[in-house]
């Protein structure tokens, strides 16, 4: 049954010609916060909209701790809480009246927790929302999310215009809802976001899911980064068997290996190599990997809107 | 837009072209000026046209003149009729009124939009960068939207004056282009006052709110200026008076131009002195940015939606308790002289009616329209909850769309039903005060009569919105405009009753001078529900729909 908060079936959304979403399948379970990175235009939010029953799939469907995301909207989301981000709340009521209204339409606040939200992201709750600033409103949405303390948080670049101070109280509000046994679904741009708070991380483009998988498995996947210098001649490594992207400079070498690093190592201990320093790739090298030139083709269809 | 204003600015080689915000005013000014002035224009060619096949000889016009001639019960309404016999006479009473507010109307939400809309859309920021100061971009903008006044005249008047060349017609050119002048110094005059209104409010709907005020009391004024001889006077201080003064075509008397042309330049005097002083987005008239929470109404939506309508609703209800009133108090007067001639007194007594009650029949239709435009409003303010991103944050919660929308329309419906009794009870008492002979359960029966057709204005336009969002708001207003038009163009002169019929406000009987029609009230109110239901299914079924 549903040990899956959210689990899609071969979920696809058209909008005319744009396949925005292809055929996914996606599963978080319970208790598990998970990451959706990809370039504008991959289909984040076209996802987290249909899994809100705001679209309407084209093909496929979903569901949320096993409701169905069409049809069973009401149930489903009695269980779950959603930040967008951008924030379009009523202009005329005040932070205190936009909360307690979206409290009653919620039907379920923790009380005390606002309060210590409110404290925690310096809301001045008596400001009315046309008067608060664009992440002042954005800090709003996300008590008014995270103070129903439902069991699923489905958040489409939460933080897009907090500060970095308050980029940390929400890593530390996402930390709570993961002690809480809350499970996340978390769009972003902010890799180092992602890469802090995630269990897995989901790669999107084009509305395809090309990557799914814990970091450490994604880094497994992918290249490992390798600086040598020698103390002769430097060694020409393009042949070896895995090896990618060599740059020479002066007597020493920067290459990427993917796969096993063993044919390379025997190279460079031929070669007489004086240090050698190997990184795993940091998230964003992931990403740009991921994306280099290949993602240009689809990020610019958001644009015709 | 957005789009379009970049590509605009940057047309310019490169550098934001300093006169870009005047050019993209005027564009659209002209584009609408344009389209309206076909509207007028033609509006008046039927008139005359119509006038002149309908009643081609003197004696058919002098019963005309008998039936209207000097009723202050129909001068209050549309200004009074001094040369009926006369095509330009006719044409003059029959357009100038309806015309003048009708250009008003479009003033004051053409230069809100163009003005402070286009500005709380952000779009003036991206232009102001440049070099134009804010100061700046309001006299731009009032030069484009002048712009759009030229071409309104233009339009109108090439239409009139070619149609009063006809010999049956027999309007000359200068008479026909001041006609043309006449009503477009309305739009002139009330598209300053909204430009003005926009410095002082913080939001469009607000300054749209303003003005609208001012042009429902200059409307009130001449109302009652124009019920009694003794009150003419009253005229000079209402800036529709000053355009019933011009008297078009009848007795011209260019005169009354000098006070529409000092509040025109006033206005505009003071929305340049004002575009300095404050800052974009911004109100000049204090706005409170903090308050404490009143939570009494945000229990949940149907609160909410009564909270965020309470200052439109606030305005709607004194404007129709205020026109109640007045109609109700000059209803003696429009009565008598409607059961003046001795064959219509035989007709109303058969049918056991007053004679108040008989030109409260006619007059009640206003009643009728105005509701129209509630329902229209309740539907332009559903969509826009939509457009603005707001009702996502209802819709993630445990509320169904169908409920959200339900509740609504339910919402809606009873603000309607509201809106009729209030127009009732209040014309009613302005009767009662004045002695008028007006009963009290007839004008019940009366006041659930002109509820029907905005029951159904609105099934329809929750039908279009199920369906089809992004044109919702203007398929209604098209539908409310078309059924006033054609209202309006009916009346007295025969047109196709095709036609007619497609006119929601056609269907309702003249209460209280006729029973009640509940079986076609019935039909309406059932066309309504069955679209509104039709509208319900549909929302369920699709996405959420930015603008
Ligand atoms: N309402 C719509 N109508 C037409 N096309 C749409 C609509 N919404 C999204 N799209 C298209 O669907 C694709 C996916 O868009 P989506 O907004 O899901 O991207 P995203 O991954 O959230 O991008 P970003 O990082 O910029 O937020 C884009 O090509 C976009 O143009
Ligand atoms: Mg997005």
């Amino acid at each position: 049954m549903a040990s899956h908060a959210i689990k899609t079936f071969a979920l696809t959304k058209r909008f005319g010609d744009t396949e925005a979403l292809k055929d996914l399948d996606l599963e978080v379970s319970e208790g598990e916060v998970v990451g959706i990175l990809g370039p504008n235009g991959a289909g984040k939010t076209t996802l987290i909209r249909l899994l809100l029953g705001l679209l309407i799939p084209s093909g496929g469907r979903a569901e949320i701790f096993g409701l169905d995301c069409h049809s069973q909207t009401v149930e489903g989301h009695r269980r779950l809480a959603y930040v967008a981000g951008e924030s379009n709340l009523w202009p005329t009521l005040t932070g205190a009246e936009t909360l307690h209204l979206l409290g009653q339409v919620q039907g379920r606040v923790d009380t005390q927790y606002r309060e210590v939200l409110v404290e925690r992201f310096e809301l001045d709750v008596t400001k009315k929302v046309r008067a608060l600033s664009k992440g002042n409103r954005q800090k709003l949405s996300l008590v008014a999310a995270l103070m129903t303390r439902a069991d699923l948080l489905v958040l489409d670049e939460p933080t897009s215009g907090l500060d970095p101070l308050m980029e940390q109280a929400f890593r530390t509000c996402i930390a709570e809802a993961r002690v809480h046994g809350q499970s996340v679904l978390l769009s972003s741009h902010i890799l180092s976001e992602v890469e802090v708070l995630c269990d897995r991380i989901g790669i999107l483009r084009a509305g395809v899911l090309v990557e799914m998988g814990t970091l450490a498995e994604m880094r497994h996947l992918s290249a490992l980064t390798v600086e040598a210098t020698f103390d002769g001649a430097v060694p020409d490594l393009s042949r070896v068997p895995g090896v990618t992207m060599v740059e020479v400079l002066g007597s020493s070498v920067k290459c990427q290996v993917n796969g096993t690093v063993e044919p390379l190592l025997r190279v460079l201990a031929d070669s007489g190599v004086r240090e050698l320093l190997s990184r795993e790739p940091s998230l964003e090298e992931l990403f740009l990997a991921h994306y280099g030139s290949a993602s240009t083709g689809q990020s610019d269809a958001s644009n015709a809107r | 837009m957005l789009a379009e204003v970049q590509s605009e600015a940057s047309s310019a080689s490169g550098a934001v072209s300093s006169t870009v915000i005047a050019r993209v005013t005027a564009r659209k000014a002209v584009r609408s000026g344009f389209g309206w002035g076909l509207v007028f224009g033609f509006y008046v060619a039927t008139q005359a046209l119509a006038y002149a096949t309908s009643y081609p000889t003197v004696a058919s016009r002098e019963l005309l003149v008998q039936e209207f001639g000097s009723n202050p019960g129909v001068s209050a309404l549309v200004g009074p009729a001094t040369q009926l016999d006369t095509v330009p006479g006719y044409t003059a009473w029959k357009c100038l009124a309806v015309l003048a507010i009708t250009a008003a109307v479009w003033g004051i939400l053409s230069s809100t939009r163009l003005t402070r809309g286009e500005e709380d859309a952000g779009r003036w920021e991206l232009l102001l960068a440049g070099q134009t100061t804010r100061r700046g971009a309001a006299i731009q903008a009032l030069v484009g939207m002048a712009a759009g006044l030229v071409v309104l005249f233009i339009t109108s008047g090439v239409i009139i004056v070619a149609t009063g060349r006809r010999s049956d017609i027999g309007m000359g050119t200068s008479g026909a282009l001041f006609l043309a002048l006449a009503i477009v110094v309305g739009a002139a005059m009330f598209s300053a006052l909204g430009a003005l209104a926009g410095q002082l409010s913080s939001t469009r709907r607000q300054a749209s709110g303003y003005a609208s005020a001012l042009l429902g009391a200059s409307y009130a004024i001449r109302m009652v200026a124009d019920s009694d001889t003794s009150l003419g006077w009253l005229r000079w201080l209402s800036p529709l008076g000053w355009i019933e003064e011009l008297q078009p075509l009848t007795r011209p008397n260019p005169l009354a131009l000098v006070p529409i042309a000092v509040l025109t330049a006033a206005a505009v005097a003071l929305t340049v002195y004002l575009a300095g002083r404050r800052d974009l987005g911004a109100s000049t008239l204090p706005d409170r940015s903090s308050s404490k929470a009143h939570l009494r109404l945000l229990s949940g939506q149907a609160g909410l939606a009564l909270r965020l309508m309470r200052p439109t609703l606030v305005s709607w209800a004194a404007a129709i308790i205020a026109y109640g009133l007045l109609l109700g108090s000059i209803a003696k007067s429009g009565g008598k002289i409607m059961t003046s001639s001795p064959s219509m007194q035989l007709v109303f007594e058969r049918l056991g009616v007053t004679g108040a009650e008989a030109y409260l029949g006619f007059a009640l239709l206003v009643m009728a329209m105005a509701l129209c435009f509630v329902a229209a409003g309740q539907i332009s303010a559903t969509r826009t909850e939509e457009s603005s991103g707001r009702l996502e944050y209802l819709l993630v919660r445990p509320l169904s769309r169908t409920s959200w929308l339900g509740c609504r329309v339910a919402l809606a419906t009873g603000i309607l039903v509201a809106g009729g009794l209030l127009a009732g009870l209040s014309t009613w008492a302005g009767a009662a005060a004045n002695h008028a002979g007006v009963r009290f359960s007839p004008m019940i029966g009366a006041s659930m009569n002109v509820v029907p057709p905005a029951l159904l204005l609105l099934g329809v336009g929750v039908a279009v919105y199920g369906a089809l969002p992004r044109v919702a708001v203007s398929v209604t207003y098209a539908v409310l405009v078309w059924s006033l038009l054609v209202e309006i163009t009916s009346g007295v002169v025969n047109v196709n009753h095709w036609m007619i019929d497609t006119s929601m406000f056609h269907q309702m009987a003249a209460a209280p001078s006729v029973p009640v029609d509940w079986t076609t009230n019935a039909v309406m109110v059932a066309i309504g529900a069955l679209s509104a239901l039709l509208g319900l299914a549909a929302f369920a079924r699709r996405d959420l729909k930015g603008e």
